[in-house]
């Protein structure tokens, strides 16, 4: 049964393009606090799967419940689709995304990103929102860039502008999909060190990602997916220090 | 002092005739260009159908033949129209269309088809990742439209538009074919009494040239708008 002490949960997902299936059965479940971190060679599906949790692509079977709330879906001719936008534009609103490529919307200044969705979603009051904007542009670092636009700002300085428009969603679960792989090498540690700091005040978090010492660090669970399915999941302790699967030492061997 | 034999109100009045169709016209032609770009980017069949059907008949027809057909054709379409309720439901009605209605949604209807090419491209040229942070954050299409893709495509479509606005602008001398008194027309008319063509069609030329410049001055200020943020300004 739904449990709505479990911020999301999904279950045995399958997703295909066209005749490729990328996921034939994934699941997961996303305690509050958790940090699940997903992991695996480019291909595997990973990115599929976190972009499925909020409809970016949408799932061809399988169960997404955000809070006990399943997503309701429908078959029509093109396949399954939701039945009830609404109520995906509502369990989009609590799930908020981090990019690869930050999309930060580029007509708008920091501040204006990062107060959008709460106005124009939630339907916060400006003042409010702005001062909760300000608050949070100054918890990443990037008060005094609240006006810039994000084409003037560095990739690093984008991808914290970014966590600070997801956060101020005040999400009940927070998706990054491959936060750091866009930026250079040196402005990495910033937006890892933002993350890091996010899972020790308890943020429920699902990560896609590349960097190892995050995933050992600061992961409660590693998934690691082969081929669109989980080859081997756990603690990263057992999952990253002591792996059973040959696939699975390879992937990680250049790392040790 | 130029001497314009006391046509220059005259002349004058048709100068704002020709205003006033451009600009009512470029209004029907953007919201018909908007949505048939809509319609064309839709993933139903029939819409797109619809549209493809619209533009390609109309980009390919000359705008003179367009504009006779629908004066002429259009009011004989109205009369069959009223004749058939007068007969079915005893309704006795009779509509004249007016020239001026009829020109200025006649260059509606044309420009609104190259409008809508503009508008294609534009809204295509946005980059995709916007349009996904936008639905990621749970907005509804229409917000999607209202607050990340429209703003962003203009940027895109803006010189596209700006062509099509003198075009248009230029097009509203086919109205004195049908009997609209624009400044065109005045001054053929005074050519022809006053057999001075030059006196006449200057003025004309230069009230072109006029709203032309003033629109010039109006789009430079929108591309800077919307190029806000876009580091190109």
């Amino acid at each position: 049964m739904a449990d709505k002490a479990i911020p999301l949960e999904i279950n045995d997902l399958h997703k295909r393009f066209g005749d490729n299936p990328v996921l034939k059965g994934l699941s997961l479940k996303a305690h509050k606090g958790d940090v699940i971190t997903l992991i695996g060679a480019s291909g595997s599906g990973k990115s599929t799967f976190l972009r499925c949790m909020n409809l970016l692509e949408l799932p061809d079977a399988g169960e997404i419940i955000v809070h006990g709330d399943p997503i309701l879906f429908k078959q029509t001719r093109q396949g399954r689709e939701p039945a009830n936008w609404k109520q995906v534009e509502l369990i989009r609103s609590r799930l908020s995304m981090v990019f690869q490529n930050f999309n930060l919307w580029a007509h708008m200044t920091l501040l204006q990103n990062v107060v959008e969705a709460p106005i124009h979603v939630l339907g916060i009051s400006k003042e409010e929102a702005r001062e909760r904007g300000m608050a949070l542009l100054g918890r990443v670092g990037l008060a005094e860039r609240a006006n810039y636009y994000p084409a003037q700002l560095s990739g690093g300085q984008q991808q914290r502008g970014a966590i600070a428009r997801a956060l101020a969603m005040e999400p009940e679960v927070m998706l990054f999909d491959e936060p750091t792989s866009a930026l250079d090498p040196e402005l990495v540690g910033d937006v890892l060190r933002v993350m890091r700091e996010l899972a020790d005040e308890g943020r429920t978090m699902v990560v896609v990602t590349h960097e190892m010492d995050f995933a050992r660090d600061v992961s409660s669970q590693v998934m690691y997916l082969h081929q669109g399915l989980v080859e081997e999941a756990g603690p990263p302790s057992e999952v990253l220090l002591n792996p059973q699967s040959p696939r699975l030492k390879q992937f990680l061997a250049p790392n040790r | 002092m130029i001497d314009l034999h006391g046509y220059g109100p005259r002349l004058f009045e048709g100068a704002l005739l020709t205003f006033e169709v451009a600009v009512l016209s470029v209004i029907l032609a953007l919201l018909l260009g908007l949505v048939t770009a809509t319609a064309k980017l839709s993933r139903s069949r029939l819409l797109h159908a619809f549209a493809t059907l619209y533009t390609t008949v109309i980009r390919g027809v000359p705008d003179l033949v367009l504009m006779l057909l629908l004066f002429y054709g259009g009011q004989i379409g109205i009369n069959a129209f009223t004749d058939w309720l007068y007969d079915a439901f005893g309704i006795d009605i009779f509509i004249n269309i007016n020239a001026f209605v009829a020109g200025t949604i006649t260059i509606g209807i044309i420009f609104g088809a190259y409008m809508a090419e503009t508008f294609r491209g534009a809204f295509l040229a946005v980059d995709e990742g916007q349009l996904e942070a936008a639905r990621a954050y749970g907005m509804n299409s229409w917000k999607i439209f209202k607050r990340v893709h429209f703003p962003q495509m203009m940027r895109h479509a803006l010189p596209g538009l700006g062509n099509n606005w003198m075009v248009l602008l230029k097009t509203t001398a086919l109205v004195s074919i049908i009997g609209l008194a624009d400044m065109v027309k005045i001054a053929d008319e005074a050519t022809k009494a006053e057999h001075a063509p030059f006196l006449f069609m200057l003025p004309v030329a230069v009230g072109y040239l006029a709203i032309a410049s003033v629109s010039e001055l109006f789009f430079k200020w929108l591309t800077k708008r919307y190029n806000v943020g876009f580091g190109e300004t």
